[in-house]
């Protein structure tokens, strides 16, 4: 039983991240339909940045904070440098470029850093919390990546929902012509979509990095993780993207805590092909259909 | 008052508008009519900011809109109705008609606003909180017009609002745009290959046939003249 229970806790945590990176990488495909393969890479770049900071003494929450501000300017900037020129020729161009960012943000990075492992310190204890007499897998600071990630995801839903920026990223998303005829600068909204997602992105890179060790590919698997996630939840709302996650970081847990942790990555890539042959519009993906 | 001097557009090697003058006074409606390819919907687009003129000026309240971006545009009380695909079928009715508040109707007048379009159009009211893409056809036109006429419009351009519609319905929309348009004061360039229902409600119309002006007069006189109704309007 308590192994039962300490399996699902880590599910929740693990889902925790990848809906974040499911998050980040929900808001620019449905503003822009493309998959942002950087987006793991940029968010292990500012954690990076966090940690020279960190080496630097410069204390956690500051150095958290930067690196969200970071992320969150990082996709602005390569809204407006890499991905603008692209606008209206074959979308396979912007998705070939934001591999190409990942290959060369890796690269840097491990010339700046290097390639080894090193640790991430955390922003409260990880050791499990006892409950009764029991120690659970569940630390302080894993209390607070779902407290965190809850919290942006409803940050989302209610931009998205109830105000008046939320609207125009909407109808810039679903009608960029007919927004603009109604005087949405579709533009501007794309910018600030890149850099809600890439804030999403370096959140999830920091919560994910204490959890074991950090190099410059650790974000590799997490963002196959939070593609799955992605998927799962539709691709079109942040509410689908919390619930994939949830549902693919029991389903890595359960596999990993009962079969053995090698087949974490192929029990996320198994949910994924039922997923899509059962329901290719996502879980929670409504009945809209929907080209990924 | 929009007025629109020597006005050419090109796409590639197709002259799509050429040398295109013409005026459009507030409170009228202004119908442009003319085959299909005649430019009709160019000539719109052009004045929204969609595509570029080669050369010629659009002025409105003398303010020049060649040149200007489409938003830019829309925030100067410009409402572009475009043909067909006007609706965001992803968002409800209410979303919709809040869309064309935000940037010419200020806050606390919005729901003030937004009860007079359904008091116009009662059927958006009774789906306010469903997808504009379950809305039937007549529906989505009622909310691109109240879309349209919610953002305080100073000029409206129409494309084409009697498409697919049924012939009452068509009716309505026609007799709801003339009792705006004179009782606000509004202008209105209604575009429509429907000639007969738009020459029933025009105060002016204006004949473009491959690009060009050819005619423009009452909707009286090309109702009644055989011969320019045959050739320029098929009926």
């Amino acid at each position: 039983m308590g192994f039962f229970v300490d399996v699902l806790l880590s599910g929740v945590t693990q889902g925790m991240v990848f809906a974040a990176i499911a998050l980040g990488l929900v808001l620019i495909s449905r503003a822009t339909g493309v998959i942002n393969f950087g987006q793991g890479a940029m968010g292990m770049f500012t954690t990076f940045l966090a940690y020279s900071l960190l080496e630097q003494g410069i204390g956690y929450w500051p150095a958290f904070v930067a690196a969200l501000a970071i992320g969150f300017v990082f996709g602005a900037l390569v809204e407006r440098t890499l991905m603008r020129p692209l606008l209206g020729t074959s979308p396979l161009n912007p998705v070939i470029v934001t591999i190409g960012l990942l290959v060369v943000l890796e690269g840097v990075a491990g010339s700046i850093w290097g390639n080894t492992a090193r640790k991430f310190p955390a922003g409260f204890s990880q050791r499990g919390l006892v409950i009764g007499t029991t120690r659970v897998a569940f630390s302080p600071f894993d209390v607070f990546i779902v407290a965190a990630v809850l919290v942006l995801v409803t940050a989302i839903v209610v931009l998205f929902r109830w105000t008046d920026v939320g609207l125009r990223m909407r109808a810039a998303a679903f009608s960029p012509e007919v927004a603009r005829l109604l005087g949405v600068r579709v533009s501007r909204l794309f910018i600030l979509g890149w850099a809600l997602a890439c804030g999403a992105g370096s959140l999830a890179a920091l919560l994910v990095a204490p959890l074991s060790s950090f190099s410059p590919y650790y974000m590799d698997l997490n963002l196959i993780y939070g593609f799955v996630a992605a998927v799962l939840g539709g691709l079109v709302s942040p509410l689908g993207a919390l619930l994939g996650g949830l549902v693919t970081g029991l389903a890595i847990s359960f596999a990993g805590g009962y079969i053995g942790s090698d087949v974490e990555p192929m029990a996320a890539l198994v949910l994924l092909l039922i997923v899509l042959m059962a329901r290719p519009q996502g879980l929670f993906g409504g009945t809209m259909a929907r080209r990924v | 008052m929009l007025r629109i001097e020597g006005l050419s557009v090109r796409y590639g090697a197709v002259e799509a508008l050429q040398d295109v003058s013409f005026e459009a006074a507030d409170g009228v409606i202004t119908t442009v009519l003319g085959a299909n390819g005649a430019g009709k919907t160019t000539l719109l687009r052009t004045l929204s900011g969609l595509v570029r003129s080669r050369e010629g000026t659009a002025t409105f309240d003398g303010q020049q809109l060649i040149g200007k971006d489409p938003e830019t545009i829309a925030r100067m009380g410009i409402a572009h109705v475009p043909e067909g695909r006007g609706v965001i079928a992803e968002l409800t009715v209410a979303d919709n008609l809040r869309l064309g508040m935000l940037y010419r109707v200020p806050r606390p007048e919005r729901r003030a606003a937004i009860d007079e379009i359904y008091g116009l159009f009662p059927p958006l009211e009774a789906r306010r909180h469903q997808l504009a893409a379950t809305l039937s056809g007549g529906e989505r036109q009622m909310l691109v017009i109240g879309r349209a006429i919610v953002s305080r419009p100073r000029l409206l351009l129409l494309d084409e609002p009697s498409l697919g519609l049924a012939p009452i319905v068509t009716a309505q929309t026609m007799a709801t745009i003339r009792e705006l348009t004179s009782r606000q004061g509004i202008g209105t360039v209604l575009v429509e290959q429907n000639a007969r229902s738009a020459l029933s409600v025009a105060h002016w119309a204006i004949v473009l046939n491959l690009g060009r002006v050819v005619l423009a007069d009452k909707p009286e006189r090309l109702a009644t003249d055989a011969h320019l109704r045959h050739h320029y309007l098929g009926f």
